[in-house]
């Protein structure tokens, strides 16, 4: 065999030539994806990931109450902290006020036990007539809430930099005075509550829509174009209505005296004066939301549909199955990848649904993104909201892994 | 990191900004409310110092301006706020602190406006403009012969049976349970109430009175998120009684809806404007100005022509008496219908914001637990 070198037109080896033609492509490709990379670094990755980091950052009261923090630091936290933590606590507070800064320390002290809000707002009002020395009791008559282990050892808790006490308290935990992770009381403990809930509404739902879906996108597939146009629009018609218009339809529809509970009055199944609750509880989100989502789940199935040939059916039969033999050995197996790819887009969808079930829902319709919503927009607590975001988040990439497990994730697919 | 993310917040609130130059931008609750402060004070202020006005709406809260301010791309000059929001705003220095009798124009007669006010502010950086009621009403034509006239009678389910709608918070609600099913007698304005809930327990016991109310079969309870579902729900018999704003529910009596408002045991609650410390009106001074105008005697009357929500100033009181009939068909006197008017405040309380600023999250908690059990 000859060793010499094959050579391209222009005199290079042909194994140089052709890396470089391979670079000047794999540049090319790259510039291509370059924009879209770029656009999901800037729109999604950074906000996400500043958002997400704030849920463990706490280095801004640190850096606010150095000196108490510091002296904070050799006390145990059994017993009322002795002189030198009140010196230190007047210090800090004494720069906070002259720098009029103590205001951010407020809300962050106020998440963290509730009634520090007034509690520093008296105290900073009146720090300039504290004497020297004995600042224990100073602080102690301006408010008897500075005597007591609650106030003080909240105030330790809040020390560290960097802290998961966001994360515990998203499922009902917190840290007691001693750092032991210890159960929240019982009349708080409503986090548990709401996630429980969450995925109970999104569970059932992705069900409900399964159930109502599959009949419909088998229908669409199979029957001939003119009506099934006019079915496709009956299942669009109502994706490009806008949300709250949707929900509050089904309020009309649903309320005890609507025209869903006259029917039922109609046709006698039950008195006038005893009607059937329609909203306000479970069943309403249940509706409302399944109606809303069905298209979510009812286009990838068709997709899915479409491709499968009649003639699969037809041959299952003839090689002896009963239509349901045929329809669960052939059919059903061949749309698995739209069922999965409709329950995932479902149940990720209405795991972050608020408003309808929040209008429809009555007591049962807080859930956890509500939470989310009112510690953005209510409480400023976005360290909490984040973190809860986080978990979500969380929660959503396990019902992936869960997914890719058993079905494969490359078994999924939208048309 | 956080340079970048900061860039990024400033794009995107570059590309979201509606404003043209030179024009003092107002963030308010939008619907009849805004429409009221537009043709009320708005679009007359504009008038006058030549300063164009803008009206945007948003949904209450401070994480927008809070995100405005971090990215360093204030849009918005003045916010329409609620009292505890004013608190915390004023704490995260957000808004600008007022020189109240300096900044803010004295009454006809020269009383300084601290004066004029109806009360103090809660804050420094506060001024108020409306001040509305939360209170309850019932349907005429549903409630049968015997009428509810006291808050007692909302938590009385013998006398009344049939299901109440309530806030879906526990702000207004508690507060009502402490009055009509605790007892706490609320005098004029005095703060018996609240102190009877920041005593231990105080809130436990009042949150347990509306869980009796709700789970009792004779009564029951429907939540409501929106300003406008109190009236509908009175309206198509969903529920005998309602809470609700006082302002939506004179709307609802002026379409024509058979509905009667009880005041005894309202909770007088207040709006205020703040405004944001370096938006782009506050160099030139253009912020305050507007500001100035906008809530003095003639502007806060201004807006009650429009919607059943009292002016702050007693003067503005003074001014609509005296053009009555004051409402914009021409002939409803607006002066009974005010939360302030002395036949509405014969018992009621005076909402506490610095309570709320420092227990809102525990009493949440306590609330959603508590609902999670009906």
């Amino acid at each position: 065999m000859s060793t010499e070198k094959i050579l391209s037109s222009d005199g290079l080896p042909l194994e140089v030539s052709l890396r470089k033609a391979e670079r000047r492509n794999k540049i090319k490709a790259l510039l291509l994806v370059a924009p879209l990379f770029f656009f999901i670094l800037i729109i999604y990755v950074f906000p996400i990931g500043e958002m997400l980091f704030r849920s463990i950052d706490d280095r801004k009261i640190t850096g606010m109450l150095p000196k108490t923090f510091k002296t904070m630091e050799n006390w145990d936290a059994k017993e009322l902290p002795g002189e030198p933590v009140y010196a230190a606590l007047y210090e800090d507070l004494s720069y906070l006020k002259e720098t009029k800064t103590y205001g951010k320390i407020i809300a962050r002290l106020n998440y963290e036990k509730s009634g520090f809000s007034s509690l520093i707002k008296k105290t900073v009002r009146k720090i300039n007539k504290f004497e020297e020395g004995n600042y224990k009791e100073q602080f102690i008559e301006v408010h008897k809430k500075w005597g007591q282990m609650a106030y003080m050892g909240a105030l330790k808790r809040a020390a560290p930099k960097w802290t998961f006490a966001k994360y515990l308290k998203g499922v009902d935990l917190k840290y007691d005075p001693e750092g032991e992770i210890v159960q929240v009381p019982e009349d708080r403990r409503i986090h548990k509550i709401l996630w429980m809930r969450t995925l109970n509404v999104a569970l059932w739902v992705t069900i409900f829509c399964f159930v109502l879906a599959y009949p419909i996108a088998h229908l669409l597939a199979t029957l001939p174009m003119k009506y099934s146009n006019l079915l496709m629009i009956c299942v669009l018609l109502p994706f490009w209505t806008s949300l709250l218009v949707r929900t509050s339809s089904w309020m009309v529809l649903l309320q005890q005296q609507g025209p869903i509970n006259d029917l039922i009055v109609m046709l006698g199944i039950a008195s006038d004066d005893n009607r059937p609750e329609l909203m306000y509880n479970v069943i309403g989100t249940f509706v409302a939301m399944t109606q809303i989502l069905l298209p979510f789940m009812v286009l990838p199935i068709y997709s899915v549909m479409k491709t499968i040939s009649p003639s699969l059916m037809r041959a299952g039969k003839s090689l002896g199955g009963t239509p349901l033999v045929a329809f669960y050995k052939v059919y059903f197996p061949l749309t698995v990848p739209g069922i999965g790819a409709g329950c995932l887009l479902v149940f990720i969808l209405s795991i972050g649904y608020y408003i309808t079930p929040a209008l429809v829902g009555g007591a049962s319709g807080t859930l956890i993104s509500n939470t989310i919503a009112y510690h953005m927009k209510s409480s400023l607590d976005w360290a909490f909201a984040s973190a809860l975001g986080a978990m979500l988040l969380i929660g959503v990439l396990t019902v992936y892994w869960i997914y890719n497990k058993l079905v494969g994730i490359d078994n999924i697919k939208l048309g | 990191m956080k340079k970048i993310s900061k860039i990024l917040l400033v794009l995107s609130f570059a590309l979201s900004i509606t404003t043209s130059a030179f024009a003092v931008t107002v963030a308010s609750w939008g619907g009849a409310y805004t429409e009221s402060q537009k043709l009320g004070y708005g679009d007359p202020t504009a008038k006058k110092l030549g300063i164009p006005v803008n009206w945007v709406d948003y949904t209450g809260g401070l994480s927008e301006i809070k995100a405005q301010v971090e990215a360093g791309a204030i849009t918005w000059d003045i916010i329409d706020v609620y009292a505890k929001d004013t608190i915390i705003g004023c704490d995260e220095g957000i808004f600008v602190e007022f020189d109240f009798d300096k900044d803010f124009a004295p009454a006809p007669d020269g009383t300084p406006a601290s004066e004029d006010f109806f009360t103090s502010m809660p804050s420094k950086c506060a001024v108020g403009n409306i001040l509305y009621a939360w209170n309850y009403a019932y349907n005429n034509e549903t409630i049968g012969k015997k009428k509810p006239k006291t808050a007692k009678d909302f938590f009385n389910t013998k006398k009344f049976p049939g299901k109440r709608a309530i806030y879906k918070g526990a702000m207004s609600s508690i507060e009502l349970a402490t009055v009509g099913a605790l007892k706490v007698n609320p005098g004029k304005g005095n703060g018996k109430v609240w102190a009877a809930l920041e005593k231990e327990g105080g809130v436990d016991k009042a949150i347990a009175a509306i869980k009796k109310l709700c789970t009792d079969p004779n009564g029951g309870c429907v939540f409501w998120n929106a300003g406008a579902q109190p009236p509908e729900l009175l309206a198509n018999g969903e529920v005998v009684m309602a809470t609700g704003w006082n302002g939506r529910f004179f709307n609802a009596q002026m379409e024509g809806t058979p509905i009667v408002q009880v005041w005894d045991g309202q909770i007088l609650d207040y709006e205020y404007f703040a405004m944001v410390k370096g938006g782009p009106g506050d160099a030139d001074g253009s912020t305050m100005k507007v500001l100035r105008e906008m809530t003095s005697t003639e502007g806060l009357a201004g807006s009650a022509k429009y919607i059943a929500y009292a002016p702050w100033r007693k003067s503005s009181i003074a001014v609509m008496l005296a053009g009555e009939p004051w409402f914009k068909d021409g002939k409803t006197n607006m002066v009974p219908h005010m939360p302030t008017a002395p036949a509405n405040t014969k018992k009621y309380m005076l909402m506490n914001p610095n309570f709320w600023a420092d227990n809102q999250d525990e009493i949440k908690e306590k609330w959603e637990a508590m609902k999670a059990g009906l």
